[in-house]
């Protein structure tokens, strides 16, 4: 992916575009809100990461509403350290599409990035998701592997369609709480990761593959290839 | 205090157009003449002898030979309401 | 006249008068005054048209049927009867009262003790108000003149004395009350002016001290229950905020310096010893990780601690919504009800099928899941946890109960402080803020927060707590 990075600390600017790099994208890195606009309204990204706050007059909300406003719809991830309620609110209500608070752990930007920038389709709803031999049937909300039929619990089956829409990216527990239980809060204990152990229970009971793995340090990742 | 004057000067208002009625009128002096057409008007009164209007009217006399007009009319003229009974 | 020109001026007049005049006391004292003053006016007015009124037209009344007994007089008997009964009359006055003149057509006086007509003399006016002097007296008279048939003119007065002698009485009366209003205008503001001072001294000895730092003393209450009263009452309720929200700020800094410095320096001393480590590349990242780990607990810690903040200062009253609990308490007891199945605890649940709110979504669900957190901390494996809640008149009642090691009662009325944990609590993990948290979104929803025992397990030794909220609907 290329990606625009707007961000005006040098030291988390380059942290930043070395993993990003390492991880196999083309980063550009401006420090200030007037080149970043230049750049994003003259050049094509698949994503822009951008500080909120920003030095040179136009701050990231700016930014993105300057953008919109010329018909750009190129993803945006907020990366601020505003952390309240009504930031959050007015960072994704200027167009942005995700909202990440710093100080943040590396894999947490990176899995938002990927998922963002490998968003699917909205014109091609899929009506079937499959990984491997799992199959998730989505009209009939039926989970099924190897053609044997998997009981799961309504909000089980949401969170395996969240993995399988992201098969092969890392999904972060904040990731699903925020998309499969639709909260924002701090858990204080990883609730998560019971509810993922046991849809894994279900989904591997059986099998020698597992398809549902922990990354270290960052989430999850379903994916065929072990 | 000044609202308080100013209440106030309606008042004098009132009091300083009432007393300005231009010139003066004055009565006819009263005079020894007038003390005696008095008196001769009680003298044929049938009251006239008796009593207060005897006494007032002799006091009024006197009062009038002595220079008090004034004081002398208003008992001769109380004498002769005396006599005639008002 | 803007406040700054106000202070100015009454910084050129510092007198005591100044002081006197420029006080809210002498300004009602003032009103009050005037308004005494118009009423007593309009008293005065009506009283004067009542007396001096009603002894004028008795006059006038008196002298026109005089002067038209004498006109038919003269038009029976003519002009000398008429001198007669003039003279008769003029004998007859012993208050000396009355005034009679009688000219001929050609203006030669007849008969009567008037010297001639007033100089303003037309034949169309009849009454007229004249100066009169009798025999060096001066006074005023009315006068009535009657133009006879043959042009002779009868002219027929009284003295008005009477009412002269009233007029001056009245106004001598005003004037006098008048003084005294004025007199008690003043001593009334004064005396108005010390007693608000007086009333109002508490408030602003109180308000001075705070103003020179110290946030603790209160306006005193007379208890007379008055305006003055509900203004310090309102002072004291503004004051006891303040005073909360300085708390929330010390007690952020205290956060700060308490719990941020352990992490910050426990990921310090990590760090530093994966220095001394640095040739055994396992014990490196080893020791790296648990660094991270430590910042992120510090994050975490300092997120909690300014999201207090925020739900104190009421800042997130704008996320507040109509919706309804129950499918909140189903997420946050699917959420945490996994969890308490891991550690072989039950979780008990009962709310009724609609439970409508207005309030923050995902501030509330932050509440139910702390205490859920709490309880699976606290209760041992096996025990059960319960989350139930249910409609009470107008508000949702929230219960939370565990079979976990109970508080004491003296810890109930500590908990909630932050940072505070129960001495038995110090082993299991956990910030201390969470307790916190739910107390302040309780509060931002106009709610209570109290705790109850629990349900006691066999033993007995565990008394359990339930910790219950009460959020008004509206």
């Amino acid at each position: 992916m290329r990606i625009l990075l707007v961000e005006d600390d040098a030291e988390v600017g380059r942290f930043v575009k070395k993993g990003l790099q390492e991880a196999g994208h083309t980063v550009e890195h401006v420090a200030n809100g007037r080149e970043g606009l230049f750049m994003a309204a003259s050049e094509n990204f698949d994503l822009l990461v951008l500080d909120r706050m920003l030095p040179g007059g136009i701050d990231g909300v700016r930014l993105v509403e300057t953008l919109r406003g010329q018909g750009n719809h190129t993803p945006v991830l907020f990366l601020s350290a505003l952390a309240g309620v009504d930031d959050r609110v007015k960072g994704l209500k200027a167009g942005g599409d995700d909202y990440l608070v710093k100080p943040f752990a590396f894999a947490e930007l990176l899995a938002r990035v990927e998922a963002l920038g490998r968003r699917p389709a909205v014109d091609a709803p899929a009506t079937r998701l499959r990984i491997a031999d799992l199959e998730l049937d989505l009209l009939s909300r039926t989970v099924s592997r190897a053609g044997k039929r998997i009981d799961v619990q309504p909000r089980e089956f949401r969170l395996l369609e969240h993995l399988m829409r992201h098969a092969g990216q890392v999904v972060t527990r904040t990731m699903l709480l925020e998309k499969v239980w639709d909260y924002h809060f701090d858990p204080q204990t990883n609730v998560i990761d019971v509810h993922v152990s046991r849809l894994r229970q279900k989904l591997d009971k059986g099998f020698d593959r597992p398809l549902i793995h922990t990354v270290r340090n960052a989430g999850y990742m379903i994916r065929a290839e072990p | 205090m000044v609202p308080c004057t100013f209440l106030l000067l309606p008042f004098f208002a009132i009091s300083a157009t009432a007393m300005d009625g231009g010139p003066e009128l004055r009565t006819l002096p009263q005079g020894v003449a007038y003390c005696q057409e008095l008196a001769g008007r009680l003298a044929p009164l049938p009251g006239a002898a008796r009593e207060p209007a005897r006494s007032l009217a002799a006091e009024g006399s006197a009062l009038c030979r002595d220079g008090h007009v004034r004081t002398g009319v208003a008992k001769l003229r109380r004498a002769l309401r005396a006599a005639q009974g008002r | 006249m803007p406040p700054l020109a106000m202070h100015r001026r009454s910084r050129q007049h510092p007198g005591p008068l100044w002081r006197l005049l420029s006080s809210a006391g002498f300004r009602f004292a003032l009103l009050f005054a005037t308004l005494f003053l118009l009423a007593g006016l309009a008293f005065t007015g009506v009283l004067w048209w009542g007396t001096a009124g009603a002894l004028d037209r008795q006059i006038d009344a008196a002298i026109r049927a005089d002067a038209v007994a004498l006109a038919e007089r003269w038009r029976d008997a003519g002009d000398a009867a008429v001198s007669d009964a003039i003279g008769e009359r003029l004998a007859l006055d012993a208050e000396d009262q009355t005034v009679y003149l009688l000219t001929a057509p050609d203006g030669q006086r007849l008969a009567g003790n008037l010297e001639q007509l007033p100089d303003g003399f037309r034949p169309d006016v009849q009454w007229y108000g004249i100066a009169l002097e009798r025999d060096g007296i001066s006074g005023e008279a009315r006068l009535f003149v009657l133009r006879l048939s043959d042009g002779s003119s009868l002219a027929v007065g009284r003295d008005i004395g009477e009412k002269v002698r009233l007029r001056a009485l009245l106004t001598e009366g005003l004037a006098w009350s008048a003084g005294v209003a004025i007199f008690f205008a003043f001593a009334g503001a004064w005396l108005l002016r010390r007693a608000l001072e007086a009333r109002l001294a508490p408030a602003a000895a109180t308000a001075a001290l705070i103003a020179g730092g110290d946030l603790s003393p209160r306006v005193p209450l007379s208890g007379h229950e008055d305006e003055f009263d509900r203004l310090g009452q309102s002072m004291n309720t503004m004051l006891d905020r303040i005073a909360h929200l300085m708390e929330g700020v010390r007690g952020v800094s205290d956060a700060i310096a308490h719990d941020l410095r352990t992490p910050i320096a426990r990921a310090r001393s990590r760090l530093e010893e994966a220095l001394d480590a640095a040739d055994d590349p396992a014990a490196l990242k080893g020791a790296l990780e648990r660094g991270i780990a430590d910042l992120d607990n510090v994050t975490r810690v300092f997120q909690a601690v300014l999201r207090i903040a925020e739900v104190e200062a009421g800042a997130r009253r704008a996320a507040f919504a109509p919706l309804d609990l129950v499918p909140l308490l189903v997420d946050a007891a699917d959420l945490y009800g996994a969890t308490a199945e891991e550690k072989g605890q039950a979780l008990h649940t009962a709310w009724p099928a609609t439970l409508p709110l207005t309030g923050d979504r995902d501030l509330l669900l932050q509440a139910v899941a702390n205490l859920l957190d709490n309880a699976v901390k606290f209760t041992p494996p096996g025990g059960a946890i319960s989350l139930e809640a249910s409609w009470q008149e107008d508000a949702v009642l929230v219960r939370v109960s565990d079979e976990g090691p109970g508080l004491s009662q003296e810890d109930r009325s500590r908990v909630g402080e932050r940072f505070f944990r129960a001495d038995m609590a110090r082993a299991t993990p956990g910030s201390g803020l969470g307790l916190s948290l739910v107390r302040a979104v309780v509060q931002l929803h106009g709610g209570t927060l109290w705790f109850e025992d629990g349900q006691p397990d066999e033993g007995g030794d565990r008394p359990g707590l339930a910790v219950c909220l009460r959020l008004p609907a509206a």
